[in-house]
């Protein structure tokens, strides 16, 4: 009985590590984890929105005092959207001009056309070593892996797994430099576009959200914003990444490393934005 | 054990643990208070019912859970459950289920649990921090949170789940 007990158990630790190394680093789903995730996913959306909104509307009595303070902010920032409104308006219009006048072509045109599909939160992964994010947008609105998602505050993750009616993201703070299928996203500062550059990626080792091969000459202060650049055409450019915490020289002592801290909140997360990049290459 | 009632049961909890919990949780605490209802409930099954239902109940909601939330593996959840669920039942086998035994199956075995993904994670090397590190920051909070839990859960799970005393005793003995 012994034996055959232990028999058991050593079968049932193959067909685990089995299992497990055949799911690592996968990144397409088959359709039973698809209608898990979707079925899922309905069930989960029913009870996630209506519970946040409860939450939230008791979050916003605590919070009931500041609003005749915000209400005065918020006003002067309205006067000066406005104000920006009116330039960018002239601005956009002279810039479509000028495009037209120097031949672009269609694909050139259309590069930077984003759409922001809004999307609901559904439900959040208790694992702690692979937290996710569930959202109710899938392949068939046109969500596809390696999308970005942003909140109003800043970006949040990318699509990691899309089935048909949900998505599975991963955080920002889990893109690895070190993994097989990591994505590096090009950054800027705000306000210097032009003259900053550096790659974001997260250091596993110091648990950090980082900015490295800053050019030297190009000094990063505390408190500067933190951009995806859009260089590379593959991640849309002008999403909100964090604020410099602090920069210091790199590895090889010829470039700079900037730690950045998230701009955006991981936890009650509600709606968020799937960025859709326009598929220029496509024929 | 009423198994269907407690399966469909354990469904709900999982849709709560996902979808309400996240909620409940003070914002700063999300990646320190992460408890496992459908575990609670498999080490229920394991002392209520016995050690082969613990087996399979643990096995297929740590599959769900793992399939639900897949980022980078599929199985931790439900290797270590199926394997703390029969271990589990195994211990409890001849011991009167008290409450304060019931306590410490589920604090324990919260325990174990998080230690065991984090071995698993950390044989893929898919972990960041030390194990001492992990132990401070959730795996204590979790086990005194998934003990509160357990409290909260024993008197409907007692009330409604399990038939009678003498009729799980004879499911033990067989």
């Amino acid at each position: 009985m012994r034996n055959k007990r232990l028999f058991i158990l050593m079968i049932g630790v193959m067909v685990a590590i089995a299992l497990l190394g055949y799911t690592f680093g996968r990144s397409k789903l088959t359709w039973p984890e698809k209608f898990i995730n979707d079925t899922f996913g309905t069930l989960q959306g029913a009870l996630y929105r209506p519970v946040g909104a409860v939450a939230d509307f008791f979050r916003d009595l605590s919070r009931l005092s500041d609003v005749y303070k915000e209400n005065e902010e918020l006003r002067q920032t309205v006067a000066r959207y406005t104000e920006d409104k009116i330039r960018y308006n002239l601005i956009a219009k002279q810039n479509e001009a000028l495009q037209e006048e120097l031949n672009f072509t269609e694909r050139q045109k259309k590069l930077y056309n984003y759409k922001f599909l809004i999307a609901q939160v559904v439900a959040n992964s208790s694992n702690p070593y692979d937290p996710t994010i569930k959202i109710n947008l899938g392949s068939h609105d046109g969500v596809k892996e390696k999308m970005a998602v942003t909140t109003v505050d800043g970006l949040v993750g990318l699509v990691s797994r899309v089935s048909e009616f949900t998505s599975t993201v991963t955080p920002i703070t889990e893109l690895s430099s070190t993994s097989t299928d990591s994505i590096s996203i090009a950054a800027t500062i705000f306000g210097r576009e032009d003259q900053s550059f550096g790659i974001v990626d997260f250091d596993k080792e110091k648990n950090v959200l980082q900015m490295s091969k800053i050019d030297e000459n190009d000094v990063v202060k505390e408190g500067d914003i933190v951009i995806t650049s859009g260089l590379g055409n593959v991640f849309p450019r002008g999403l909100i990444i964090g604020k410099v915490v602090s920069s210091q020289v790199g590895d090889f002592g010829l470039t700079h490393t900037a730690t950045i801290e998230p701009a955006a909140k991981f936890d009650h997360l509600n709606d968020v934005f799937v960025v859709v990049t326009p598929d220029v290459d496509a024929p | 054990m009423r198994m269907n009632w407690t399966i469909l049961a354990t469904v709900l909890l999982l849709l709560v643990q996902t979808s309400v919990l996240p909620w409940l949780v003070p914002p700063g605490w999300s990646d320190r208070l992460l408890p496992h209802l459908p575990f609670i409930m498999t080490v229920f099954v394991a002392l209520y019912g016995n050690r082969h239902r613990a087996f399979f109940f643990g096995l297929g909601f740590g599959l769900l859970e793992d399939v639900l939330f897949y980022g980078k593996l599929i199985g931790a959840y439900g290797f270590s459950m199926a394997l703390l669920g029969y271990l589990l039942g195994l211990i409890a086998e001849r011991r009167p289920r008290t409450l304060s035994f019931t306590l410490v199956s589920v604090a324990l075995g919260s325990a174990l649990l998080d230690m065991m993904v984090y071995g698993i994670y950390d044989l893929f090397q898919l972990v960041n921090v030390t194990f001492a590190f992990a132990v401070y920051w959730h795996i204590v909070p979790t086990l005194l949170i998934s003990a509160l839990l357990a409290l909260l859960l024993y008197i409907p799970v007692r009330r409604w789940l399990v038939k009678n005393i003498a009729s799980s005793a004879e499911e033990n003995g067989g």
